[in-house]
């Protein structure tokens, strides 16, 4: 018993000899919801933060400060010098990348610099940004409660329905540092007061090289097999548009094996609600005939639009789907990105859509 | 006190005292010690478990001719008091440098994501204090501290649920993709993660049932292999091959994953679970230790364990580099699987010399 509280004792005593280790308490510490990186040349880059002001005193919701430095981490420090508390990147949501910077192929280290901080997780959001970057956090937004969460919000998958093309952190690292698949992100366009996901930027291994529009980018989501997809838009030719809310989507990707004379069959089968249409005759629709006759125009103009998308892609030699992964899966040794170019080039596809409209809603 | 009478695990007991050994520290780092076989890896713990499996038969083997005696016994019997008693030296701080090498790979993490802005003096020293208890409570607590970790921590595989969602399932192929220079680097590196169950040849004459000592311990190397598997495959799946080689806690960036609109950082929870893991089996290499030291000198006092405790202490605290360290510990590694062979030298020696001994 004794010496049990002796040993109490001496711990007590030896926390005295510790170090004064003096917590910064959470109100004295600004905490970065927004990087923004803009170009300036070779070694430098302009880095912008936001961050929040918790204060009601304070006039502006958002703390906006821009330094030019070569390393992240000097520059948080030149930050710091200039903010009147400590600064921490635990709340960092998202990583705003100028076109310029990402078409110079600077964003893999400042990404890697973060994946390697543990404070911040891997949830953080990375999109590219027209002209600079440091534009979208000066902007006002007058109908928007604070640049932070619009931000985040934006970016963030919201609903499924909705089409976000949302990368984070891990995401990109995965795209950039896997040899079978490159990385993209949401490309955002200032207009005026608002933002908007204009396009998807693509990447070929840490290069941005170019951007689709979003309605092809849905192909490949719908390719790499998501289940949920967004709303698709299909032009058919002699004046039918059609939306289809899509249910389901299933896809099933098979490959001939052969490096020399690559081939992938894909088979795509989706379920559809068809929730508008525009024909210029509407008696049409009226019965299950003429709507399977609607299906297999659907399904011709599908497999005729993801062609063309697949080939425009390897054309580019950028594989965002993961194409080569096929290939790579049934080839023993060593798999490089060169290998993966060489795929893309020969690459032929064959495209099966299946469409199945499951219901055309209550009207007749 | 518990700790002095003979024969207190039951067969449950050996089951748990096994398999917590084996997850230490070691399974965090264990996708990235086997990179070198890249996606190719995510079978290796299978295995790690046939190996595990075949080389606790001959240590089963000579403990069943010895029931009453633990290894550093053995070896003095075996090898003569002077030689006996070098090698037991050497065991006690084989351990002695294993509870080093985990608490502070443990302190490392924990310094590294948890308190960047803090020494870890105080951690340290809490976390040597409660140590000091457990092992005081001897083998009987330690082995009913590794049931309790168990059960707490097991939870945790359930945190990988999003990696498998977000992952490829593709990578698994093409099966057996490596050459043997890669497999055996991936060996040599990887099968550190499995050490542990060797421990049975100093607990053996505490187990009551000892005929199904061989079983209950088998069956624990094989949970042990399947949470193993599980760490690798999800990483195979959720990472690239670079990711693979350049994350040092694999499985803390799987956690980090998660997605709860409750919780945003589930790593931090697997992280600080994660000391009971490090506890069970830092304890039990702590007692082995600490029953060697006894053999060779006092045999009756209590003071050993404040010496291995105060030593490891000085040892995380004096201001080595991290790259002398990793030496020290790579060779105090490689000399552990010398320990594997052991028992099979002494098998023989114990061969040659059966009449004597029994005499």
């Amino acid at each position: 018993m004794k010496n049990r509280l002796l040993l109490i004792f001496l711990l007590l005593f030896v926390t005295g000899c510790s170090e004064q280790e003096k917590k910064i308490p959470i109100e004295e510490v600004d905490m970065i919801g927004i990087m923004a990186f803009d170009y300036v040349d070779e070694k430098t880059k302009k880095l912008t933060v936001a961050i929040p002001q918790y204060s009601p005193d304070a006039k502006k919701d958002t703390k906006i400060f821009s330094t030019e430095t070569d390393l992240v981490s000097q520059g948080i420090v030149k930050i710091e010098a200039s903010s009147d508390r400590k600064v921490v990147l635990n709340q960092l949501r998202v990583i705003l990348v100028s076109e310029e910077f990402a078409r110079k192929g600077q964003v893999r280290t400042v990404i890697e610099h973060i994946y390697r901080n543990a404070e911040v997780g891997n949830k953080a959001l990375i999109a590219v940004v027209k002209d600079r970057a440091e534009g979208i956090l000066y902007a006002e937004y007058p109908d928007k409660p604070n640049i932070n969460f619009y931000l985040n919000d934006l970016l963030l998958p919201s609903l499924n329905t909705a089409f976000n093309p949302n990368t984070n952190i891990h995401d990109f690292i995965y795209g950039t540092t896997n040899t079978t698949k490159d990385a993209s992100a949401p490309y955002l366009e200032l207009l005026g007061d608002r933002i908007e996901i204009a396009n998807i930027a693509l990447f070929k291994d840490d290069v941005m090289v170019d951007t689709i529009p979003p309605n092809e980018a849905i192909f490949i989501q719908a390719l790499q097999g998501r289940k949920n997809l967004a709303p698709l838009v299909i032009d058919i030719p002699d004046d039918t548009k059609v939306l289809l809310n899509l249910v389901k989507s299933k896809s099933k990707i098979e490959s001939n094996k052969d490096r020399n004379y690559p081939k992938l069959t894909i088979h795509l089968e989706i379920k559809a609600t068809l929730s508008e249409y525009s024909i210029e005759d509407t008696e049409k629709l009226n019965s299950w005939k003429e709507i399977s006759d609607l299906e297999k125009s659907i399904n011709q103009q599908l497999e005729k639009d993801i062609k063309a998308f697949v080939e425009k892609l390897n054309k580019k030699q950028v594989d965002p789907i993961g194409l080569s992964e096929y290939f790579r899966k049934y080839t023993h040794g060593k798999w490089t990105r060169e290998m993966t170019d060489e795929i893309l080039d020969k690459l032929e596809v064959d495209i099966h859509v299946k469409t199945i409209i499951v219901s055309t809603g209550t009207l007749k | 006190m518990r700790s002095t009478q003979k024969k207190v695990l039951t067969k449950v007991h050996v089951l748990f005292l096994v398999q917590s050994c084996l997850i230490g520290t070691g399974i965090l780092q264990l996708p990235q010690k086997l990179s070198s076989m890249g996606y190719s890896q995510a079978f290796m713990p299978i295995l790690f478990s046939i190996i595990a499996t075949i080389t606790l038969w001959p240590m089963i083997l000579l403990n069943s001719k010895f029931p009453t005696n633990n290894l550093f016994q053995i070896n003095e019997i075996l090898l003569g008091k002077i030689i006996g008693k070098f090698f037991n030296f050497l065991l006690v701080l084989l351990f002695t440098i294993i509870c080093i090498d985990s608490i502070s790979s443990y302190m490392l993490l924990i310094q590294s994501t948890a308190l960047p802005e803090q020494t870890i003096t105080l951690p340290v020293i809490c976390f040597l204090a409660l140590l000091v208890y457990l092992v005081r409570g001897g083998i009987f607590a330690i082995a009913r501290f590794s049931i309790l970790t168990f059960f707490i921590t097991i939870p945790m595989v359930l945190f990988t649920k999003w990696a498998i969602q977000k992952g490829e399932f593709s990578h698994f192929f093409p099966l057996f993709n490596f050459t043997f220079q890669e497999f055996y680097e991936a060996t040599k590196n990887g099968y550190l993660s499995f050490l542990g169950y060797e421990l049975i040849l100093f607990y053996y004459p505490f187990i009551i049932q000892q005929k199904s000592a061989f079983k209950y311990a088998t069956i624990g190397i094989w949970i042990s292999g399947v949470l193993m598997l599980i760490t690798t495959g999800v990483s195979v799946m959720y990472f690239s091959e670079w990711q693979l080689s350049n994350i040092e806690f694999a499985v803390l960036n799987i956690f980090k994953a998660g997605e709860y609109s409750f919780i945003e950082r589930i790593d931090i929870i697997g992280m600080t679970l994660w000391i009971f893991l490090v506890y069970s089996t830092v304890a039990l290499y702590l007692w082995a230790a600490n029953e060697g030291f006894k053999s060779l000198i006092l045999a009756k006092s209590q003071i050993h364990l404040y010496i291995l405790v105060i030593a490891i202490f000085i040892a995380l605290i004096i201001p080595l580099s991290q790259h002398l360290k990793e030496k020290i510990f790579t060779i105090n590694n490689y000399v552990f699987y010398l320990l594997l062979l052991w028992p099979i030298f002494l098998s023989i020696i114990y061969f040659f010399r059966k009449k004597q001994v029994q005499q």
